[in-house]
């Protein structure tokens, strides 16, 4: 760049605003920084700095996202609980043992949806389909075995809606409570 | 079962699973993408986005479970198969 009479050889010289600077080979370009203390013109490195946005900051949160879904299950099952003791009371036990199958079917796949979400961007870029073979296995077991109805088993499946909504309907009702 | 009625029965299973699956697709495209803007803008809120979103998730896949369930019952517990 600078030949031996101190003339800066303008050719191959990088564009600059000002020709004396240089660019860096190792600038920083994103990523995990460090800040170091300036003590005394020396560098200290006791306790540095370190600024990183992931990891800790999003624990609470996604507590919060387990903490709902447990919530959503467990509502879950206490709906097909009720929903499977009125219907042995009301109708015979072929008919809650259905809707027993389909409100544990329901219940598995409410989980494997919920593990979906939940994995999704912190590995996954999209939800995946597996909890949608859950009803496919459950027709055809409710098909093959006689012991079982279809119409209640598949209404026992469908359980996992109104609990959903139950928990939707308390949480809201929490919010507004704490708000007054 | 005639024959008729088994070709209408799976061109009808198919059309069942398949037009079902249109919407709720999108929809649930189109809510994930919405749900990781918005943790990425705020990741604080992350717990409250995904829960929403698995509440959404839930509720539009429910449309594609009832259109296969239309798809299995003409495949396998065909009504009109006399």
């Amino acid at each position: 760049m600078v030949d031996s009479a101190g003339l800066i050889d303008r050719a191959s010289a990088p564009l600059l605003a000002s020709p004396q600077l240089q660019p860096e080979p190792d600038s920083p370009k994103g990523g995990k920084f460090v800040l170091e203390k300036v003590v005394d013109g020396s560098l200290s490195s006791e306790k540095p700095l370190v600024l990183d946005s992931s990891g800790e900051a999003s624990k609470p949160s996604s507590d919060e996202y387990a903490k709902l879904l447990r919530r959503i299950l467990l509502a879950a099952l206490m709906v097909s609980a009720l929903a499977v003791s009125i219907s042995a009371f009301f109708f015979d036990l072929h008919v809650a043992s259905s809707l027993l199958a389909g409100a544990l079917s329901g219940i598995l796949y409410l989980w494997l949806l919920g593990r979906s979400v939940g994995k999704l961007g912190n590995g996954s870029k999209n939800v995946s389909k597996t909890q949608l073979l859950v009803p496919i296995v459950l027709f055809l077991v409710v098909v093959r075995l006689p012991q079982l109805e279809l119409i209640p088993a598949i209404l026992g499946f469908l359980l996992y809606k109104p609990a959903m909504i139950i928990q939707v309907l308390l949480e809201s009702w929490e919010t507004s409570n704490l708000k007054n | 079962m005639d024959s008729i009625t088994t070709a209408a029965s799976v061109v009808a299973a198919g059309l069942a699973v398949g037009l079902g699956a249109i919407g709720p697709g999108i929809g649930q495209g189109s809510a994930a993408q919405g749900a990781v803007e918005g943790i990425a803008r705020q990741p604080e809120a992350e717990g409250k986005i995904r829960g929403t979103l698995l509440l959404s998730f839930a509720f539009m896949e429910s449309l594609t479970i009832y259109g296969l369930v239309v798809a299995l019952v003409l495949l396998f517990a065909n009504p009109f198969a006399g």
